[in-house]
């Protein structure tokens, strides 16, 4: 009971809490203020409570499958939203004007839109014991010790990250956030599988005897970058597809920005 | 930017939805399961291989559940007193274990692709 609580949270928290400290790291790196971080966490702790409460009527969506259509959703904003982000601090970096607090409103929906997609289902599992005392108790604790084993990888990441020297902070954080959103446009691409919005095929390879999904390693590589041990041809598509056209948006600002430099 | 985004969202939602019964038709063969006492009933389902199939699950137990599997790559929330829609495969010829991830010490359970 306890170790299923404990695994539960910690997966849900792992993910959001990798990108709050990639995009809080970064924030530093690049001078930012850091209250957005507040405001996100109380629009996404809103979210998730919001979606919990009304999971009901979401999951009967679409014939059925609106829960997945809806993750899906959320899952390719946060991709567009990151898309932006990179966007932005490459051409800040060349003093194109971008206004800060743009930036921090990307941020924060961003992180306010991943804790609404994780915290739900951590409420919605925690609402099964409301009923019983003990079992809720026990919940409970799991639910602390799961959220801070998650906190702290992400606070392990924060450190790594901004103990970095300049420019490697910037460039680790950015390659970082693409592998994430890497990762989100195969999620969704998964989804949509499910609820049969698109087309499902035999996975075009098995890496389960190597890294198995459910090992820690397994799991840590799933929060990290969306490692999948059995993908299909369409979810790799979207996660090398999206990949690419993230790095090639970050590449064509940088290069766009030498040259220009160049010419003065 | 808000308004560009809010219309590709509606664009894209309208898109798929109108779409996808037509390019995905929905004569699936369904296969039930149930979830009660934190147990799947049957525990073990015996599905076509290469073929994919719609899996209704029902939860009769009063707490919600996530029907998980890793060797399936599914994932969804089931309320209790509902029902859920998952659509699974085509599958190898194989068994695919699966459990319910609020109770996985008892609500476990195999599919069999044959």
């Amino acid at each position: 009971m306890l170790l299923t609580a404990v695994v539960i949270v910690l997966r849900e928290v792992l993910e959001a809490a990798l990108l709050i400290s990639i995009l809080s790291g970064l924030s530093g790196v690049l001078g930012l203020r850091r209250h957005w971080i507040g405001w996100a966490l109380a629009a996404g702790t809103a979210g998730a409570v919001t979606l919990g409460a009304s999971i009901d009527t979401v999951s009967g969506w679409f014939d059925g499958v609106g829960q997945e259509v809806t993750s899906a959703g959320m899952q390719v904003v946060i991709y567009l939203l990151l898309g932006v982000f990179i966007l932005m601090v490459i051409l800040r970096r060349q003093r194109t004007v971008v206004r800060d607090r743009t930036l921090l409103t990307v941020m924060a929906t961003t992180v306010a839109l991943a804790m609404t997609r994780e915290g739900f289902e951590v409420l919605v599992y925690i609402s099964g014991f409301v009923m019983n005392l003990p079992q809720l108790m026990t919940v409970m604790v799991g639910t602390l010790i799961g959220s801070g084993i998650g906190i702290s990888v992400g606070a392990l990441l924060y450190y790594l990250l901004v103990n970095l020297r300049q420019p490697w902070s910037q460039v680790s954080g950015i390659g970082l956030l693409i592998l994430v959103a890497s990762g989100l446009a195969s999620q969704a691409a998964l989804l949509l599988i499910q609820a049969d919005w698109l087309p499902s095929q035999l996975p075009i390879w098995d890496t389960s005897a190597v890294i198995a999904e459910d090992s820690v390693t397994g799991q840590l590589l799933y929060a990290m970058i969306g490692y999948e041990a059995t993908p299909t041809a369409i979810q790799a598509g979207c996660y090398i597809g999206g990949g690419l056209l993230l790095l090639a948006v970050a590449l064509v600002a940088a290069l766009r920005g030498r040259s220009r430099r160049g010419n003065e | 930017m808000k308004t560009f985004l809010h219309r590709v969202i509606r664009l894209s939602i309208l898109a798929g939805s109108g779409l996808a019964p037509v390019v995905f038709p929905a004569d699936r063969p369904e296969f039930q399961l149930e979830i009660h006492n934190h147990l799947f009933q049957p525990s073990e389902i015996t599905v076509p291989a290469n073929t994919r199939i719609r899996l209704l699950v029902t939860n009769s137990d009063p707490t919600p559940e996530e029907f998980e599997s890793y060797e399936l790559n599914r994932e969804k929330v089931i309320m209790g007193s509902r029902a859920g829609v998952i659509f699974v495969g085509p599958l190898a010829p194989g068994e695919y274990p699966f459990f319910g991830e609020f109770h996985p010490k008892t609500a476990q359970g195999r599919l069999i692709a044959r």
